[in-house]
């Protein structure tokens, strides 16, 4: 019985055209229209947050040391061609060069971290500058520190100065995570040149790449307009499901359809529940058509996919609930002027309130935090978080305050629900 | 048996049915009639368990059905008298709906739906939305999905209502082989010859009142008492209305224009009088006609007004 009320409800919804526009065509045009339009404005940032600025400030240049390293070396015995040869060896493998000749100028790396050469007497400056994330010092004897421990087992630790910006915390990670992979590369090869390995092996690419990808998934991504909107469009209009299914209720009234169903033993709780269900199945539905036109039409990689599950499907849940409230005060009123009320009303405050059209918190704090406790802005945001690469746990307090709002719905239909048979 | 104990309803403050009386036995078909607005649909859904009356009772097999509605839903069938149907649906979806929520599937529905839909003369046309029907096909439907269940009472509220005269024809046949059948059947109209054809028992009702009810020849022996007399006259007196009367006490004279309506018992032979009245009084009659009472005349006979517009 119930399977037959869920179905019927289910082929008036995709037999008429107007649910189809307000519940599909309407929020996919609105998609694409606001994500191309606030492109501009809201992904710029996001292309440039991703390649993190790093300084480097050299002050201990090949041209400075080499006269020393030459010193050193004779001073060690090396003379003649094998000194020649050796000098040109160090020349080309020396730590530095590799990092900036092999590892930051890689095409991998570089759609990552641009390089700025800057001189020590800038240093400072560059400091204050808000833009930079991160500054590699590079002390004066560098090198002939590293020729004295590489190859010559003198225990001087080559050491090096990283200052990474407070600015951007994923900038400056992955600047982090670059620069440490390749001190861990040539500390390493300090034993592993002795052992034979040729010093640029040992320091390959791949690692690194992968080390700042696994960055990049650890914080937040940037939200681009295509993301926002999506998520702000799917959470407002599946608040249209509830109107729809309240109003054919109503027909069902009005065209004494209802009498058919009661006089069958249709109870009036199972006569809800099956709207409750025909609401979450249609959200859902609904929800997963527009994630998917976002992936395939709008190219959005969707991430955290149990946090996703988790989300879709408690808030299609909530609009089933709100669904069966909704016919519930419709039947007590016994008029569609709730439902109009609703759909005119409380869906443009609850859209606006939860940041469906604008990111509220840009305005106010307070205007957000009150939007958090709409069920959309509780399901938008927690969407959105899962999208910027956070944790499931975060979700879990929105998830209580749109399971408020479920049993609140259920509660009130329950309660309110005409007891004494409805007419119109 | 089904019954109305001093059914009773208000909406607000607008009594609606007053004090309404009836009964239905097994295999009987009554008739249930009178204007728009009567109340009509009101008892209907008093009788039926959708409405609670304000105060008297429903009785099915001596039980109240206030309280326990079931065993007489599950025996009812209702034609109301909005088509009560799924118009984005087919014929088919709509029955096979209306057959499930009965808890009947399977090859059982199937066969359940072959047969109304045999009977209702929409074989063909199963397949089709019921939006792009006529109006005479949905009436055919809006039968066929109270039939699905094989109840044994069928409550019809004027189910051939503005349609055309095939389609009526065609329903009230149905219907009528239904009640040959051994249905039980109340059947609403404001049509006294549809009433006529179908019902054994007729309940008139005006203004939320049963104002009479008998079988048909009870109600023809009720009519066929009275005479009417239509007089036309150049110009009308009050006072010969005023000897009329008194002439005949027990008759009702109707004046609209320059017609007078007499009606009265049949046993008396008015027309000499009325003639001699006439004279006396300075009336010249133009027209006398004396009509053979029908039973329409039994709704003006007892309200004064007629049954339709
Ligand atoms: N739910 C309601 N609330 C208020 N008044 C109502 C309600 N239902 C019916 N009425 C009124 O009760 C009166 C009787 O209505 P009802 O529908 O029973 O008449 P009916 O005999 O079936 O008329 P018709 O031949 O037009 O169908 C009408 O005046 C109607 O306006
Ligand atoms: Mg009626």
């Amino acid at each position: 019985m119930l399977f037959s009320l869920i179905g019927k409800q289910m082929k008036m919804l995709i037999r008429n055209k107007q649910p189809l526009i307000i519940l599909l065509v309407m929020p996919i045009v609105l998609i694409t229209i606001l994500s191309l339009a606030l492109a501009g404005v809201m992904d710029n940032g996001a292309e440039e947050a991703i390649q993190a600025r790093l300084v480097l400030v050299d002050e201990s240049t090949w041209e400075k040391e080499k006269a020393s390293i030459q010193e050193f070396l004779e001073k060690e015995g090396i003379i003649g061609p094998p000194l020649e040869a050796l000098l040109t060896q160090i020349e080309n493998n020396n730590p530095i060069q590799l990092l900036e000749n092999n590892i930051l100028a890689s095409s991998e790396i570089e759609k990552y971290i641009s390089v700025v050469h800057k001189k020590p007497e800038d240093l400072d400056t560059i400091r204050q500058d808000k833009e930079v994330d991160g500054i590699l010092s590079v002390p004066p004897s560098f090198r002939l520190n590293y020729v004295k421990s590489a190859y010559f087992d003198k225990q001087i630790e080559p050491d090096l100065d990283l200052y990474l910006s407070q600015e951007n915390e994923i900038r400056a990670s992955i600047i982090q995570s670059v620069i440490s992979e390749w001190q861990y590369g040539f500390t390493q090869s300090l034993a592993l040149s002795k052992a034979g390995l040729p010093i640029e092996e040992v320091m390959g690419n791949t690692k690194k790449v992968e080390k700042v990808e696994q960055v990049l998934e650890d914080h937040e991504r940037e939200i681009p307009s295509s993301i926002y909107y999506t998520v702000g469009m799917l959470v407002m209009f599946a608040l249209y499901v509830p109107a729809f299914l309240a109003g054919f209720a109503l027909q069902e009234v009005q065209w004494k359809v209802y009498d058919r169903l009661i006089l069958a033993g249709v109870s009036s709780t199972l006569y809800t529940l099956s709207i409750f269900i025909t609401g979450t199945l249609v959200a859902l539905v609904q929800q997963i058509i527009m994630l998917s036109y976002g992936k395939f039409a709008l190219k959005i990689e969707w991430i955290g996919l149990e946090g996703m599950i988790v989300i879709v499907l408690s808030y299609s849940i909530f609009v089933g609930g709100l669904a069966a409230l909704l016919t519930t005060l419709q039947f007590r009123s016994k008029s569609d002027g709730i439902l109009n009320a609703f759909n005119g009303f409380v869906v443009s405050i609850f859209a606006f309130l939860g940041g469906s059209f604008i990111n509220i918190g840009d305005i106010s704090e307070t205007l957000a935090n009150i939007g958090d406790f709409t069920p959309n802005g509780a399901a938008m945001t927690a969407i959105l978080s899962i999208q910027k690469g956070e944790e499931l746990a975060v979700i879990w307090p929105f998830m209580a305050v749109l399971y408020g709002y479920v049993s609140l719905c259920v509660l009130l239909a329950i309660v309110l629900f005409p007891r004494r048979g409805v007419t119109v | 048996m089904l019954q109305a104990i001093n059914l009773h309803k208000k909406f607000k403050t607008k009594e609606v049915v007053r004090q309404v009386n009836m009964q239905l036995e097994a295999g009987e078909s009554v008739g249930l009639i009178g204007p728009n607005g009567a109340g009509k649909s009101t008892t209907i859904s008093m009788l039926s368990s959708l409405i609670m009356p304000t105060s008297g009772d429903v009785e099915w097999q001596g039980v109240s059905i206030t309280k326990n509605p079931e065993s007489l839903r599950k025996v009812l069938g209702i034609v109301p008298q909005e088509i009560a149907l799924y118009p984005e649906l087919s014929a088919r979806e709509n029955l096979a709906f209306f057959g499930r929520i009965y808890g009947l599937k399977g090859p059982t529905l199937n066969e359940r739906i072959e047969e109304v839909l045999q009977k209702i003369g929409l074989t063909d046309r199963q397949k089709d939305i019921v939006k792009t029907f006529s109006g005479g096909m949905k009436r055919r439907l809006n039968i066929g999905a109270a039939l699905l269940h094989k109840p044994s009472i069928l409550i019809m509220d004027e189910p051939t209502v503005g349609i055309d005269p095939q389609s009526r024809a065609y329903i009230l046949d149905t219907v009528k082989q239904l009640v040959e059948e051994g249905m039980t059947l109340l059947y609403t109209s404001h049509y006294m010859e549809e009433v006529e054809l179908l019902c054994d028992k007729i309940y008139i009702m005006d203004q939320g009142a049963i104002i009479a009810h008998g079988t048909k020849d009870e109600l023809k022996s009720l009519v066929s008492d009275n005479q009417t007399i239509e007089l036309k006259a150049h110009i009308l007196s009050t006072k010969f209305e005023s000897a009329l009367i008194n002439q005949f006490p027990k008759a009702t004279v109707r004046k609209e224009e320059d017609l007078l309506t007499v009606t009265l018992a049949k046993s008396e032979e008015p027309l000499a009088t009325i003639f001699a009245l006439a004279a006396n009084n300075d009336v010249m009659i133009t027209s006398a006609i004396v009509k053979i009472p029908t039973l329409e005349d039994v709704f003006l006979n007892l309200t004064g007004r007629a049954l339709r517009d």
